[in-house]
């Protein structure tokens, strides 16, 4: 076994097409992938599920963490050797020291995908704040400094020209912090994830202006790895991307499909892929059906924009200067990756 | 006599002397293995930082002109924290302590309210009291309060009863038995107990600054290990690990000076 | 001044410790009080000093309190009862502080006790760095700059050793002579019982009832005398065969219970 995976990974790309059908008589090869219980981890759960990694002679151990910033963590110790979770500051600073490297796409905010909204309190829609363009001068609740919240404010800034240095951004850590932040009139405006969003709309604490799908879109998820595991597995890392791209192929066939005037429809075995995810995130279907995401079939990485939020970061002064995209993004795994600079 | 031995020294150990200069040596070769660890790649930098890198991380602070407003916007909130728990503890305590009623009340209820994670209690807080400096305190005062009461009264209990009877014996008024019996007698309890609510004050302020904190201790190690700036964050603790000195030798002093007599 | 008691009983709960007790302690009296452990005399002087509440029977006082006396009734205590937290001199002045008095008064009378007591040089001196026989001193101190009408005295030898003990007896004997305060004074030395008393009262066992009371024929001057050695040693006698009887009996019941 040992002697095996040692010569599949100098054999490099040749054993992908020598070895599988023999392979898979034998052994599976373990290897494990951090997720968090959320529905834009659905490719891990429906590849699980439905064999997609042991097809690829694998054995593949989910490992769920609570916070997204654990997952990066956990491949970094070795705890995991795959993650998927949203980008944030945190992970460019680990993936900045040399410790982790982007493979292929997990969720991206699109048009027509409602996940993260811009709320503001009814007091503060009353004072004449009604548009995305009006955020300058506000008090604007997020979780925390380097979050996904923070860089969707950021591109939003970029897009209608106000200072972000004008808002004044207010780190609450959790949601529930900052639903009664925003019941209480301390900020007056935040941003909130759909099922929140619903919430407070629900018992009419605020308006929802906008959607950062439909505003901003940018590459929200990624699937990563260690460098190492890339240098010395490559055979494993490239059979693992096989079975996730079956996962968010399956994923975008069942959940993604829109009609030709925009309107969500059913796609491809939508009952029961929507049952897959809704056990693994342990919730109900009807529930998990309201959050879905918009995930690449293909995997494929919006990689400008993954250039731009370590820019947006550097610039910010919460990532260093010298962590570079090139080095953390590894386009080999995924063919026909989108927004690829010109070096 | 021919069979004549000595008796074999057999006692000794088990006392521990203080040895000089022990502490700082032993702290000065742990941090050399340390840095030593870092620098030779033993360890990643990434898990831990080497203690140069921590202080420098520090120095930046201090350069970018940081470091005292973090300092002085914690130590305001701890300050008023600790002073408002205290004193609403030193006062339940006492009415539990020397009133039954306050007792039979009081016991159950600090029971019942002590083990609740303040942290938990905080989007309350915030609809209560904003995002303010208010929640703030009231977070840090909230956790002060409980282990007060609880050292309050236990020292109650304890000062001896015959004193008390003594000086009702001599006719002294029930306010100078409290004022001259109980509460010295209570004294070295009461001061054990700020030892523990200061370093609950200490704990409570990385809670206290999740509340909307721009500046703060607290808050820049928040920020640190969201961002998984691990040597930023290091820096932090030492700092909180600094104040939390700082104020243990202070009560120290304070011990010495108010409880001369033991 | 004279203390009356007038069928005292106590009960603890269910535990009956005193039993109609009624016993008058004359002007200028010093009346000792023994018995077998655990039969109420500690309850006893408690209840005479007012910190005990009786379930039966009264307790009065009769006559003027000499002048000058800030707290009529005053007790000494077996363990000192001293506040750790005080000198020598302020633990004296604990007991006169809370009187409306010049402080140039307030410090002579503090004087005076100490000095009666031979505390003078260790007036700033804390309880922990004495020695029990000098505690207890103060304590005496204590006592004495209230000026007392009534001293109840539980046991205020027994936490000393035996040499001690014998020093302080004396020393209290020459103090009492000088001021004749009547007093009450508990003890299970009948040796102590009978160098200060002029009575002795020997109580039963639990519940405790007056069984015998001693009238010490010589005066407290010429006990030590060799020719009162005779009649104080029946007397030692007579009040041991009392008090043994009591004991042994008071011991059966545990060993039966
Ligand atoms: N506060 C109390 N509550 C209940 N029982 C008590 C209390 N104080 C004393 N007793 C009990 O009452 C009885 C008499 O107690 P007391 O202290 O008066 O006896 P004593 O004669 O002074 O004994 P000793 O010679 O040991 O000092 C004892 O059995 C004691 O256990
Ligand atoms: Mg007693």
């Amino acid at each position: 076994m040992i002697r095996l995976s040692r010569r599949a990974a100098v054999a490099g790309a040749f054993a992908t097409i020598s070895a599988p059908a023999a392979l898979r008589a034998q052994t599976l090869r373990k290897t494990s992938v951090g997720v968090l219980r959320l529905s834009s981890s659905g490719p891990v759960f429906i590849a699980a599920e439905r064999g997609y990694w042991r097809e690829a002679g694998l054995d593949v151990e989910l490992k769920f963490f609570t916070a997204a910033q654990q997952v990066p963590v956990a491949v970094t110790s070795g705890d995991a050797e795959f993650g998927v979770t949203g980008l944030t500051a945190s992970f460019f600073n680990l993936a900045g020291k040399g410790a982790l490297k982007i493979i292929a796409s997990q969720s991206r905010e699109a048009k027509g995908f409602p996940l993260v909204a811009y709320m503001v309190t009814n007091a503060a829609y009353d004072k004449g704040f009604r548009s995305v363009r009006d955020f300058a001068g506000k008090r604007v609740g997020i979780t925390t400094t380097g979050s996904t919240f923070h860089y969707e404010l950021g591109l939003l800034a970029k897009k209608y020209g106000f200072e972000l240095s004008s808002v004044t951004l207010v780190p609450l850590q959790t949601l529930p912090n900052m639903q009664a932040a925003f019941k209480g009139g301390q900020v007056d405006a935040i941003l909130a994830p759909v099922t929140l969003a619903r919430a407070l709309t629900a018992d009419n604490s605020g308006k929802v202006l906008a959607w950062a799908g439909d505003e901003t879109p940018w590459q929200l998820g990624a699937l990563f790895t260690s460098p190492r595991a890339i240098a010395e597995r490559r055979d494993l890392v490239e059979r693992f991307v096989r079975g996730y791209l079956r996962g968010t192929a399956d994923f975008n066939a069942a959940f993604n499909q829109r009609d030709a005037a925009g309107k969500e429809v059913h796609g491809t075995n939508f009952a029961e892929t929507i049952g897959v995810v809704a056990r693994a995130v342990q919730q109900s279907p009807e529930l998990v059906a309201v959050g879905l995401p918009f995930v690449d079939a293909l995997g494929r990485l919006d990689v400008g924009d993954i250039y731009n939020q370590i820019a947006f970061w550097q610039q910010a002064g919460l990532v260093g200067r010298d962590v570079n995209g090139r080095e953390i993004v590894d386009l080999s795994f995924v063919r026909g990756h989108l927004n690829v600079p010109k070096s | 006599m021919a069979d004549r031995r000595p008796v074999p020294f057999r006692g000794g150990g088990f006392s521990p002397i203080p040895v000089r200069h022990a502490a700082a040596i032993g702290f000065a070769v742990l941090l050399a293995l340390w840095e030593f660890a870092v620098r030779h790649g033993l360890v990643s930098p990434l898990f831990l930082p080497a203690p140069t890198t921590v202080v420098a991380a520090l120095g930046d602070l201090w350069t970018a002109g940081t470091l005292w407003q973090h300092v002085s916007e914690s130590l305001v909130r701890l300050i008023g924290g600790w002073c408002l728990g205290t004193l609403a503890g030193l006062a339940a305590g006492l009415a539990m302590g020397v009133w039954s009623l306050g007792r039979a009340v009081g016991v159950p209820l600090v029971s019942a309210l002590f083990p609740i994670p303040k942290i938990s209690l905080l989007p309350l807080l915030i609809l209560w009291l904003g995002i303010g400096e208010a929640s703030k305190i009231a977070t840090i005062a909230l956790g002060v309060f409980f282990p007060t009461v609880i050292a309050t009264y236990s020292a109650i209990d304890a000062v001896p009863r015959n004193l008390i009877r003594m000086a009702q014996s001599f006719g002294l008024p029930a306010r100078d038995v409290l004022r001259k019996i109980v509460l010295p007698g209570a004294l070295p309890g009461i001061l054990a107990g700020f030892r523990i609510s200061t370093s609950i004050a200490l704990i409570l302020l990385v809670s206290a600054e999740m509340i909307g904190a721009q500046y703060g201790i607290g808050a820049f190690v928040l920020q640190a290990g969201n961002l998984m700036l691990t040597d930023q964050l290091l820096a932090g603790v030492l700092l909180i690990s600094l104040l939390g000195l700082a104020i243990g030798t202070g009560l120290t002093q304070l011990e010495r000076r108010l409880l001369r007599w033991r | 001044m004279r203390l009356v008691c007038e069928s005292v009983g106590h009960k603890y709960g269910a535990l009956d410790v005193l039993d109609g007790i009624g016993l008058t302690v004359a002007d200028g009296e010093c009346l000792a009080v023994v018995g077998p452990s655990g039969c109420g005399k500690s309850t006893l002087l408690g209840i005479m000093g007012g910190l005990v509440e009786p379930t039966a029977g009264r307790v009065f006082v009769e006559g003027a309190a000499p002048a000058g006396s800030l707290n009529p009734i005053t007790y000494v205590f077996q363990d000192f009862a001293l506040l750790p937290w005080r000198s020598v001199a302020s633990n004296v002045a604990l007991a006169l502080e809370h009187h409306p008095l010049d402080a140039q008064v307030l410090a002579a009378r503090v004087d005076d006790a100490l000095a009666r007591t031979g505390l003078r040089e260790f007036r700033d001196a804390f309880p922990k760095q004495l020695s029990g026989g000098m505690r207890q001193r103060v304590g005496i101190a204590r006592a004495l700059a209230v000026a007392p009408a009534v001293l109840l005295m539980d046991e205020p030898l027994s936490a000393l050793d035996a040499q001690t003990r014998e020093l302080l007896m004396e020393d209290f004997l020459a103090l009492w002579l000088a001021a004749r305060t009547t007093s009450v004074y508990v003890t299970h030395n009948l040796h102590e019982a009978l160098r200060l008393a002029d009575r002795i009262c020997v109580l039963s066992r639990r519940p405790g009832r007056i069984k015998q009371i001693v009238g010490v024929g010589v005066p407290q001057a010429d006990r030590a005398l060799p020719a009162a050695a005779r009649a104080m040693a029946e007397l030692a006698e007579q009040l041991w065969h009392a008090v043994r009887a009591e004991a042994v009996d008071a011991e059966r019941e545990v060993a039966d219970g």
